[in-house]
């Protein structure tokens, strides 16, 4: 009997299932995004396949992963998905995407020329969306509340603000670059020293900031400009509020790829063009609270109403980032420390 | 006659061959699955294209960054000591001075953050100390405070509470145990001779207990510079350890040399500390006169020792808060109620992704790495401790005990790094390095458990069973293992304590899939996931709870004979 038991555990273990794609992404994707319905849906059309997500870290923690998995001699990992723009230097300087064949996807047809990221042809945009702060109009009385980037240095917000680590996850590259496009590479670094005595903690990763942010640990999170949407769809609450300090916000685009030496080309192609699939793209709105890419995906009405879009997106070319990224970092990681 | 004698000569030598190869096989296997590995570390750290050079160690000790690392690694271990000693020396007087009710649990207890994994502590003090957290809502909802009153996370702070949560247990056995070594008779000719207590206390008692202090602080010290699991989950992105910046350099950064050279830096600055503490620890510990046994007040006789009531209500809050949110945590739902969600969990795949594996897998796997890491670590933990009583060569203890001065962030590297080629690239890496890493790292603890068994046999035991015809191994077999089964018991429990609790090495080289219990908590903490974190946690801490209890009902005597506690 005990033996049998074991038996059971063992087969648990190992996969019994002819095909498996394996897709690394981030936390989020599938603690908040629609991970489980494209896995369904996937499955649904591919019964002989098992799709395994592996997502234990934040959006630049497993690229981190992958990278140096491959660097080790092989990764399971078949396709990655969350590559921000901001990251796509890094990923495609150490090769590990192999190049997609437009004809096997065909949704891209529906994916607008601007948000084709991407143009050595790897990376394929799944969603997009703009980085910026939110308040909590419960915790934060409306006369701090910033109205400009400069408003989040005034002293009264000591201790009010949560940012993530740009060296590890995806908005918070995006804010530093925010602030470098913003300020200009003169000002950037004088913004940053009189922004840090305001942070209260600089997160890993976005989940962990939000959590926090949501437990009420401080009023002002780094976050994305759908959360006013967000907290009025799932609560029917605008107790959390977008700002657009200047009128701006980071522009993000999130993009996947087919891992390179991957031996399921096919299979990949197939996944790839089902997160482009109209009916896919339409949970993103309420899952991932990202916007779709696909033109055909309609956005809910309340999301369309709430969903802030900045009067001014801002991004850098990715040929800059790519030059002075990591020049960028460490300067940053100079004055976290106060130098 | 001459043949008997020859017989008798050959057996000498089979068994001295025997004896030889019992020394070898440790020292092939450690020169196998340590020393080259560090090699490894120390030829990425110091070769820069294939030409050895100080270039990026010299590098890095010019950097601003290392700088910081290294100023707050001394700082915040210097603090922590100081604090540890502030929140332990009264509890070690306590223990000493009074009898009170629930004495003997207060005692156990002091046990506790011997085994409990670091993880479960971090996880302890968000949930209590944060912001959010349950004290800061007691304190809010008691008071009327707009705002949470205790602000102690994300700072400083924030590390050194946890460490001294830690630490101050280790000062109170410290304390205690030298305070039952003082003669009161010496306390007492000062107060004959018109002393009041406090100047007794200070002018006799106190300096005789100063270099049992001394020591604790020390290898407290030593701890904190070497703290790993509670910087990297309470220390944000501003706080962080030589540890912890060795990891990130490796995973995040993925400068698999730069965190060679600074591991590099750390093992230099560890293996000072290490000696200054040697050095130190012998006039440290010169063994005093012991007397009679000091008689016990009960406490509470007096009201002026009322006193000790705010100082037991701050230990409570520190050491039970934490501890008891987390499992608190496991059966709530937030808002909601009581609920068991949360242990449904550990069987359900809903979270998988996060930590690459089911939580069951991931329990599983850390009870099968714990096993495999025990058996390895007592097999090797008895063959050197006997090494060692044999042969009492300073040399070969050093090289036999050398896992024991590296850091297990460092011993991590050493294995990712070792096994990305052959010989150990062959083995396959994945569990294999996670038992590796796990057993070198609790070894050196096993001999320190088991060396003083084998002085405390009596050789004439063997000597009889010999004489009445058994062989060397079934004298070993029916004599001397029935003998060290106790205290094997106990080392063995402690071993696998301390496998399930570790998290650094294996933070290191674990991939997806292969996270053991605290790496997966780990994960959860970082995606938020606080009641499934809370219902791993729990798991265990009541495995340590257990292993406590096992030391508490047959192994304190022996640690006690043994001078281990």
């Amino acid at each position: 009997m005990r033996k049998l038991w074991l038996l059971a555990l063992v087969a648990g273990a190992v996969p019994a299932l002819a095909g498996e794609l394996v897709v690394y992404t981030y936390d989020s994707f599938v603690s908040w995004g629609p991970a489980m319905d494209i896995e369904q849906a996937f499955e649904a059309a591919h019964p002989e396949v098992d799709l395994v997500w592996v997502a234990p870290g934040d959006s630049s923690e497993m690229l981190a992963r992958l990278i140096a998995e491959r660097d080790a001699g092989g990764t399971p990992a078949d396709v990655f998905l969350g590559v921000a723009d901001a990251e796509l230097a890094r990923a495609l300087e150490h090769q590990v995407f192999q190049p997609y064949d437009p004809a096997l996807i065909p949704n891209l047809a529906h994916v607008p020329p601007a948000l084709m990221f991407d143009s050595s042809g790897h990376v394929v945009p799944f969603d997009h969306g703009y980085v910026t702060f939110v308040y909590d109009s419960e915790l934060l009385p409306e006369e701090l509340v910033p109205a400009t980037l400069a408003d989040l240095t005034r002293a009264e917000l000591a201790g009010k603000i949560i940012l993530e680590d740009p060296r590890t996850s995806s908005p918070g590259l995006s804010f530093l670059l925010w602030t470098i496009a913003h300020f200009g590479e003169e000002g950037w670094e004088d913004f940053w020293q009189r922004l840090l005595p305001n942070v209260l903690v600089i997160t890993k990763g976005w989940s962990e900031a939000y959590d926090m942010f949501l437990a009420g640990e401080a009023p002002i999170v780094l976050s994305y400009s759908t959360d006013t949407a967000y907290s009025w769809i799932e609560y029917q609450s605008l107790r959390y509020r977008v700002i657009t300090p200047d009128g701006e916000a980071f522009r993000q685009i999130e993009g996947m790829g087919i891992v390179a030496g991957s031996d399921q080309v096919g299979l990949a192609h197939s996944f790839l063009n089902l997160v482009l699939e109209k009916e896919i793209q339409e949970l993103l709105p309420t899952s991932q609270w990202m916007f779709p890419v696909n033109e055909l995906a309609e956005l809910p009405p309340e999301f369309a109403r709430y969903a802030v879009i900045p009067e001014r997106p801002v991004w850098l070319p990715p040929e800059v980032i790519r030059e002075k990224l990591a020049g960028w970092l460490s300067r940053w990681q100079e004055l976290l420390i106060g130098g | 006659m001459a043949f008997p004698v020859a017989r008798a000569a050959d057996r000498g030598l089979v068994r001295r061959g025997a004896g030889a190869l019992l020394v070898l096989l440790p020292l092939v296997f450690l020169a196998g699955t340590f020393f080259l590995p560090l090699w490894g570390v120390l030829s990425q750290g110091l070769r820069v294209e294939e030409v050895w050079s100080l270039a990026r160690v010299q590098a890095l000790l010019a950097s601003p960054y290392v700088h910081h690392l290294l100023r707050f690694t001394l700082v915040q271990a210097l603090l922590s000591a100081a604090l540890s000693l502030a929140l332990g020396f009264p509890l070690g007087w306590l223990l000493a001075r009074y009898r009170f009710p629930g004495k003997e649990l207060v005692r156990a207890f002091t046990l506790v953050p011997f085994v409990l994994p670091p993880i479960t502590v971090a996880l302890g003090f968000l949930l209590f100390f944060g912001h959010a957290g349950y004290l800061n809502r007691a304190l809010q909802a008691l008071l009327g405070l707009a705002s949470p009153p205790i602000r102690v996370l994300y700072s400083l702070w924030g590390i050194v509470l946890p460490h001294a949560f830690y630490n101050a247990p280790v000062f109170a056995r410290f304390v205690a145990a030298a305070w039952e070594g003082l003669d009161p008779e010496l306390e007492e000719a000062a107060r004959t001779l018109g002393a009041r207590p406090w100047l007794a206390f200070l002018t006799v008692s106190l300096p005789r207990l100063l270099p049992a202090v001394a020591s604790a602080f020390a290898l407290v010290f030593v701890f904190c510079f070497l703290s790993f699991a509670i910087p990297l989950s309470l220390g944000g992105a501003r706080y962080a350890t030589l540890e912890v910046g060795i990891y990130y350099l490796a995973r995040r950064d993925l400068d698999v040399p730069g965190a060679a050279a600074l591991a590099l830096v750390e093992m230099g600055i560890a293996l000072g500390l290490t000696y200054l503490y040697l050095r130190g620890g012998g006039l440290f510990l010169a063994p005093g006169r012991r007397g009679r046994p000091r008689e016990q007040l009960p406490l509470f006789s007096r009201p002026r020792q009322l006193a000790w009531l705010p100082y037991l209500v701050l230990l409570g809050l520190i050491f039970l808060g934490p501890l008891a949110a987390v499992v608190a945590s496991s059966f709530f739902l937030p808002g909601q109620g009581p609920t068991l969600k949360w242990y449904a969990f550990l069987f359900s795949a809903q979270t998988a992704p996060l930590i690459g594996t089911s939580p069951l897998g991931s329990v599983l796997l850390s009870l099968r790495v714990g096993v495999a890491a025990t058996l390895l670590s007592l097999a090797l933990g008895l063959s050197i401790s006997w090494t060692l009583h044999k042969l009492r060569w300073v040399v070969l203890e050093t090289v036999l005990m050398a896992p024991l001065s590296v850091s297990s962030v460092v011993l991590g590297l050493a294995l990712l790094i070792a096994f990305r080629r052959p010989p150990l690239a062959l083995l396959g890496g994945g569990e294999l390095a996670i038992v590796l890493a796990h057993g070198l790292i609790v070894y050196p603890l096993v001999v320190r458990m088991v060396r003083p068994l084998w002085q405390a046999l009596d050789p004439g035991l063997v000597e009889a069973a010999r004489t009445l015809g058994a062989g060397r191994l079934s004298a070993f077999l029916t004599v001397e293992l029935p003998l060290l089964a106790r205290g094997l018991a106990v080392a063995a429990s402690f071993a696998f304590a301390l496998s399930l609790g570790e998290m650094t090495a294996v933070a290191m080289i674990a991939r997806p899939g292969l996270f053991t219990l605290p790496l997966s908590i780990y994960h959860l903490i970082s995606a938020r996931k606080f009641g499934a974190a809370s219902a791993l946690a729990t798991c265990l801490i009541l495995v340590t709870a257990g292993v406590v209890w096992i030391w508490e009902l047959g192994g304190r005597k022996w640690l006690y004979r043994n001078g281990q506690a």
